[in-house]
């Protein structure tokens, strides 16, 4: 047997490069485009103000009802002829929305984008939204969600996001909403919705070929009959701090595993520590190699996986540490993540662990931008955090300056251990002593279906 | 009609050692993907040891004779990589994408566990490892409602000793009483390179590649006598259909109906995979029109079908659905049996045939539009049919399946009188 015994170094470096962007207005509308030459797949994917954030408080669920919406017909033609015009051109309409936008695309071949991005248009600007079919979408959706409840997660993320930013507030709600607000929703209201947010012309984005492309025969497409101009957008959202740890329990009875979801306010996206503070969040539970995934997973055997992050949006962000661990040790689990938090706010990083943490997430930039998909993305960023053409290139040399003092000065200054909200879904008669005991916070019960 | 579904370069060669190497150079962006198909699955599995070869994909990334414990991960995403390894019946394969200056250091990580695992391993790795694989199995298919349908349709649809009988994730029992020996016999048996398939596909040349490949897994030595997976090609028609109601707590009944079709790779399997997307894959498929959209008895977002993409044995297709409010198990199952026996009666038309292959296409393209996606595909056509460059005939194979031929193989393959059909009814609550 001959194995090489020695690691290997690495080759010359290959240059990184971002796909070259195009910016123009047409049609009162805004065109951002990468030129991907030799691509034989084109994404276009139009980017509304209408994220989940545009929602009245009470009203959770309202775009990703009319997302569904969209496909029952439009004022040229009714639901099935439209699946089979869209489906024909070898795609589907992907409509779904976060909270700083709602985005609906297509993918196909690119000597079919334009009739597809015809097609996008003609559901996103003149859909049929008969009061009938909008109604049983909202069931649809309704029932959908008490599917995706019925699964471990759904309704601790709830309870997480509730104790941090308040149930009074929208951003203190589920995303896509819950079960009940869907079922409560007025046909009304989605009409409405559509008339002041899908009208607007909103940004066209476009990943493929170029050269292939009609950019100008896109826009008209994509803007016609559209008007109003943009509104305005409230600044960040400060959401202190708790003054003390403490642990809601949300009751699953019969769970073999424990859900978990740890988690305090962190800062919004454009905030200047952001890349040393995903830097933090990369080290204390990003890569597979993080501390908490080693402890929690790899020493101690208690889970198949956990994993935390900072994750912000245009006015508010969080970080939060998620995992499903065996009943039996909970309260070991919850104990161990706690203090790995904790170790990582008082006592910074390493340089060992900094330098996989940052060339991890540099090297992220060429190995998952390569699909017209991943681009589309990655333009989607610059257009909804205003950023410049050459911010993928920037954020790569960022990372990979970032020092040890940066990045433990940001988890200092960012991750709150005294402070966590730790969300425990699980079957609460057998772990509530033990966590009773693991003094590490008041307990506080969610019965099951409530809401917060 | 494209005439190649692969139209990049490949080339080949074999190592002394029996070791398969395919490059595909793409020079678009600077990375490149490796990819290693070990041609050993859950199908060699003998009875009383399920779930070890997925569990001993674990063990692949808890260090070797040159490697530390945990370093294999360390390393990759140090270098800025991804990676990843799955095990299914047939194969189990590991990979990761790197920029691409760091090939090299793949390919020492790739060879070190190829070669040098054994003197690693240890009881507490093993220990932990399966405490970690208990874990997934509790997370992916005990705590989640309908998570075992896949462990209850392949004994349905496969007898005791096929080697499709067991699912992949194995039994609690079996991964209780795996002992090191056998693990260290695991490896030593089917991790060989002449049972192996090394790709590289992304900005690197076929002679970087295969001087690179020689230096470090030349000095593997083969495996003579790799023992065969039981052969499965052969499952008899049991002429009744099998039937298994399981009463859960679920949000809403649900009905699974699945048939045993071709193997992956052969062209009766071609005309399943058109009528699968005919059948189930849209909203503008026969299920979606029928169940959600026409009598609206199924759930919009939980209706569909599709094959299973296994090579040694009559691969499975399975239909699903999930009843609205309101609506019974028994109408929900006999609105899918009607629209799959109406497969082989109702001609399909040619728009139903222009939009399954119009979709089929896109997704092909998709798996071609990343390195990896590329790697996987060719690693997948070395091991199973000898020839990478097979990959190319996929996707002309699907855009000439004809209406005739989807009846004939409804007709041929999922008779109502050998059908799996499993229904999970909601709890009652107390």
């Amino acid at each position: 047997m001959t194995l090489i015994t020695a690691r290997p170094g690495p080759g010359a470096a290959r240059p990184y490069r971002f796909p070259p962007v195009v910016r123009r207005t047409v049609a009162g509308g805004r065109v951002v485009a990468a030129h991907l030459p030799g691509q034989n797949l084109a994404v276009a994917l139009l980017l509304l103000d209408a994220g989940a954030e545009r929602e009245p408080v009470g009203k959770e669920g309202l775009g990703g009802v009319l997302a569904k919406a969209l496909e029952e017909g439009t004022a040229q033609r009714d639901a099935a002829a439209y699946a089979l015009a869209v489906e024909g051109l070898g795609t589907e309409l992907v409509a779904g929305l976060d909270w700083d936008s709602f985005q609906v695309s297509v993918q196909v071949p690119v000597d079919r984008l334009n009739a597809a991005v015809e097609l996008l248009a003609e559901a996103v600007r003149t859909p049929r939204l008969d009061p009938a079919d909008v109604a049983r979408v909202r069931d649809d959706e309704a029932t959908a969600l008490r599917m995706d409840w019925a699964n471990p997660g759904p309704r601790a993320d709830a309870a997480l996001r509730a104790d941090l930013f308040g149930a009074e507030n929208r951003w203190g709600r589920p995303m896509y909403g819950d079960p009940d607000s869907v079922a409560g929703l007025d046909v009304e209201d989605v009409r409405v919705f559509h008339s002041e947010w899908f009208i607007r012309p909103g940004t066209l984005i476009v990943a493929g070929d170029l050269d292939r492309v009609d950019l100008d025969a896109l826009a008209a497409a994509a803007f016609a009959g559209t008007g109003g101009g943009p509104v305005e957008r409230g600044g960040p959202i400060q959401t202190p701090p708790r003054a003390e740890r403490r642990i809601i329990l949300v009751d699953r009875p019969g769970s073999v595993q424990s859900t978990l979801r740890l988690g305090h306010p962190s800062p919004h996206r454009a905030h200047p520590d952001h890349v040393p503070m995903t830097l933090a969040g990369t080290v204390l539970g990003g890569a597979f190699t993080s501390r908490l995934n080693h402890l929690i997973r790899e020493v101690r055997g208690y889970t198949y996986g956990i994993r935390g992050d900072f994750a912000s949006s245009r006015r508010f962000g969080r970080f939060a540490v998620s995992s499903g661990v065996q009943t039996a040790v909970t309260a070991p689990a919850l104990v161990e993540s706690v203090g790995e938090i904790a170790r990582t706010q008082s006592g910074g990083v390493t340089e060992e662990e900094l330098a996989v943490a940052r060339s991890w997430r540099a090297g992220q930039l060429s190995v998952e931008l390569q699909t017209p998909r991943a681009i589309a993305s990655a333009l989607t960023t610059l257009v909804v955090h205003d950023l410049p053409d050459d911010y993928h290139a920037r954020l790569r040399e960022a990372l990979l300056a970032a020092d040890v003092e940066q990045v433990s000065a940001a988890a200092a200054a960012h991750l709150h251990a005294d402070s966590l909200t730790l969300v425990v879904e699980g079957d609460a008669a057998v772990i509530r002593d033990e966590l009773a005991a693991s003094g590490l916070g008041d307990i506080v019960d969610v019965a099951p279906g409530s809401r917060r | 009609m494209p005439d190649s579904g692969y139209p990049w370069p490949i080339e080949t060669t074999r190592l002394d050692n029996g070791l398969r190497v395919v490059v595909s150079e793409d020079r678009t962006a600077p990375a490149v993907a490796v990819n290693l198909w070990y041609d050993v699955g859950s199908r060699h599995e003998p009875q009383g040891q399920t779930g070890f070869a997925h569990l001993f994909e674990h063990l692949m990334f808890e260090g070797s004779v040159n490697v530390a414990k945990t370093e294999h991960m360390k390393l990759i995403q140090g270098s800025g990589g991804s990676l990843n390894a799955t095990t299914n019946p047939d194969r189990t394969n590991y990979f990761e994408t790197v920029p691409a200056e760091h090939l090299e250091l793949a390919f020492w990580l790739e060879a070190d566990r190829m070669g040098g695992l054994v003197p690693a391993l240890t009881q507490e790795t093993l220990d932990n490892q399966r405490d970690v694989v208990k874990n997934e199995r509790r997370q992916r298919y005990e705590n989640v409602p309908y998570g075992d349908a896949w462990l209850r349709l392949l004994p349905l649809l496969y007898p005791p000793g096929h080697p499709y009988h067991h699912a992949t994730i194995g039994s609690m029992a079996d991964l209780n009483a795996a002992d090191l020996a056998t693990f260290q016999a695991f490896h030593r048996t089917y991790y060989a390179p002449n049972n192996a398939v090394l790709t590289v596909v992304g900005d690197a040349s076929a002679a970087e590649v295969f001087a690179l490949a020689d230096k470090y897994f030349g000095g593997i030595p083969a495996r003579a006598d790799i023992p065969p997976a039981p052969d499965g090609r052969t499952v008899p028609a049991t002429g009744r259909p099998a039937v298994e109601t399981v009463t859960a707590e679920v949000p809403a009944p649900r009905v699974y109906v699945a048939h045993r079709t071709h193997p992956f790779g052969s062209a009766g399997y071609d005309v399943v995979t058109v009528l699968a997307a005919v059948l189930g894959s849209g909203r503008g498929s026969r299920l979606y029109q029928r169940l959600a959209d026409g009598e609206r008895i199924a759930q919009p977002d939980l209706v569909g079908a599709y094959g299973v993409d296994l090579a040694h044995a009559p691969a499975p297709l399975i239909a699903t659905a999930t009843a609205r409010p309101g609506v019974g198990a028994e109408r929900l199952a006999a609105g899918l049996h009607a629209v799959v026996d109406e497969l082989a009666t109702v001609p399909v038309t040619a728009a139903e045939l222009d939009r399954a292959k119009a979709l089929l296409s896109t997704a092909w393209w998709r798996q071609m539009s990343t390195v990896d996606g590329r790697a996987d595909t060719l690693g997948r056509y070395a091991t199973q049919f000898g020839d990478p460059a097979k990959a190319a005939e996929r996707l002309p194979a699907w855009l000439a399946v004809t209406a005739e031929q989807i009846a004939e193989a409804a007709a041929e393959v999922l008779a109502a009188d050998d059908r799996v059909t499993l229904t999970y009814l909601a709890e009652e609550k107390p």
